[in-house]
């Protein structure tokens, strides 16, 4: 599923990035390392994370898109560095329960 | 000279299984294929003997080194392997132990012994070699409440040898090396995402590279919270492995085998609040790479190597039945 399409289901803020990606699956965790051992390329992840070191994490497993949740907001860095590495962010005023439910929903798995 | 100095090692090792040391990978043959065919694998594999297994991966023979040469000789090197196999084939379960190990090495002087499991389906192979590195993979995280360990944290070679297979290393001639040399926990992960870009440069499998990134990831975030120094990543390519080394110069680990156990952290809360901190570091490094070994001491620093078998070649050469 494309990311354009999950962000305009969902009603999802765009903070940045490209929104032609594709994404099949869905990822919904705070702690890096489980979501460093867990996550599956071609994720879309789902986080209440937002210094800069989720692009790191989102980088080396392979996960496409982050949703940030609860009305976080992302640190500068994280967006200059997300920039860099070609991740795509989101944000919205739901939480990540709210939000997990609606991607499976979409057919995220 | 290897078998004395293991049988002296074994008696520190009572519980270790042959699953645990035995190779994985094993290279085996079906029955109708040709002993050259069998020659061409061990030249090309550099293997001196080839399980032969059946249409139900069960164990049915074995072919050596030596049965080539009679076949080279003899001018039969066109003939079925069946009909010059071997027959009667010892094997190891899963579940042996070392001194059951050692035992068949010494009372029948062969160079390798087929892993079956309890329906006679191969599973492995173990030689003296796999042995060997098995017991140094398990003295890596024994070390470290054991008295010996200071022969080896003390040794001023502790930081140039590979903990894994003794040899002396060039960190110099390392194909990639990164200084980890900040303390911002929010730059965790440079060194990694470096080395995955230069991996996935050197044409390496992508899922070998994932692997890599994670657990050099996990290593590098280690430096970073835990040791309070600097560090360095080193990676080393070789043919069909890679070998990622991690080392600081800081506080150390008090204990490598609880430090090794899932959820345990040492980790203060505003390191946790970042997400850091799960207690899952040193078990997703053991989880994402093949071979890992971890030597540390309090106030010595860590080092970390782990090796990660390169996908695309392996599972090529699983059997050769063609």
């Amino acid at each position: 599923m494309k990311l354009k399409e999950v962000m305009d289901e969902l009603g999802l803020e765009h903070v940045y990035g490209e929104l032609n990606k594709e994404v099949t699956y869905g990822y919904t965790c705070d702690l890096l390392s489980e979501v460093m051992g867990n996550a599956k390329p071609g994720t879309l992840w789902v986080t209440v994370q937002s210094h800069m070191n989720i692009i790191a994490v989102a980088t080396i497993t392979g996960i496409r898109g982050i949703i940030l949740c609860n009305g976080h907001d992302y640190d500068e860095q994280t967006i200059k560095k997300a920039k860099e590495e070609g991740i795509t962010l989101f944000k919205t005023q739901e939480n990540s329960f709210v939000v997990s439910g609606k991607l499976y929903a979409l057919g995220l798995r | 000279m290897i078998q004395e100095v293991v049988k002296k090692v074994q008696e520190f090792f009572p519980d270790l299984k042959v699953s645990e040391f035995m190779n994985k990978s094993v290279v085996w043959i079906n029955p109708g294929r040709k002993l050259l065919h069998v020659k061409e694998i061990m030249r090309i594999k550099r293997i001196s003997g080839v399980p032969v297994v059946d249409e139900s991966e069960r164990v049915i023979g074995i072919v050596s080194l030596e049965d080539i040469i009679k076949a080279l000789e003899g001018d039969y090197i066109e003939d079925p392997v069946e009909k010059w196999m071997t027959k009667s084939v010892i094997t190891l379960k899963p579940d042996d132990d070392l001194e059951k190990t050692i035992s068949l090495f010494e009372k029948y002087g062969y160079g390798r012994f087929p892993v079956v499991d309890e329906n006679g389906k191969l599973v492995g192979i173990v030689t003296k070699h796999d042995i060997l590195t098995g017991l140094l993979v398990k003295l890596g995280t024994i070390y470290l409440h054991d008295a010996r360990r200071k022969d080896v944290l003390e040794n001023p070679e502790f930081f140039d040898r590979s903990l894994i297979t003794g040899e002396v290393i060039d960190k110099k001639g390392a194909d990639f090396s990164f200084h980890i040399d900040y303390f911002d926990t929010n730059l965790a992960g440079i060194g990694a995402s470096k080395l995955k870009q230069f991996l996935l440069e050197k044409g390496i499998d992508e899922r070998t590279v994932r692997r890599a990134a994670i657990a050099t990831y996990e290593a590098e975030t280690n430096v970073v919270i835990h040791s309070g120094s600097d560090g360095y990543i080193y990676c080393f390519l070789r043919d069909d492995q890679i070998v990622v080394r991690v080392e600081d110069f800081g506080k150390g680990i008090e204990n490598v085998e609880i430090a090794m156990k899932e959820g345990f952290t040492t980790a203060p809360d505003h390191i946790r609040e970042m997400g850091f901190g799960a207690g899952m570091g040193l078990p997703n490094m053991k989880r994402y790479s093949d071979k890992m070994v971890i030597v540390s001491e309090a106030g010595k620093g860590v080092v970390v190597e782990m090796i990660f078998f390169k996908e695309g070649k392996e599972n090529e050469t699983q059997g050769s039945n063609g």
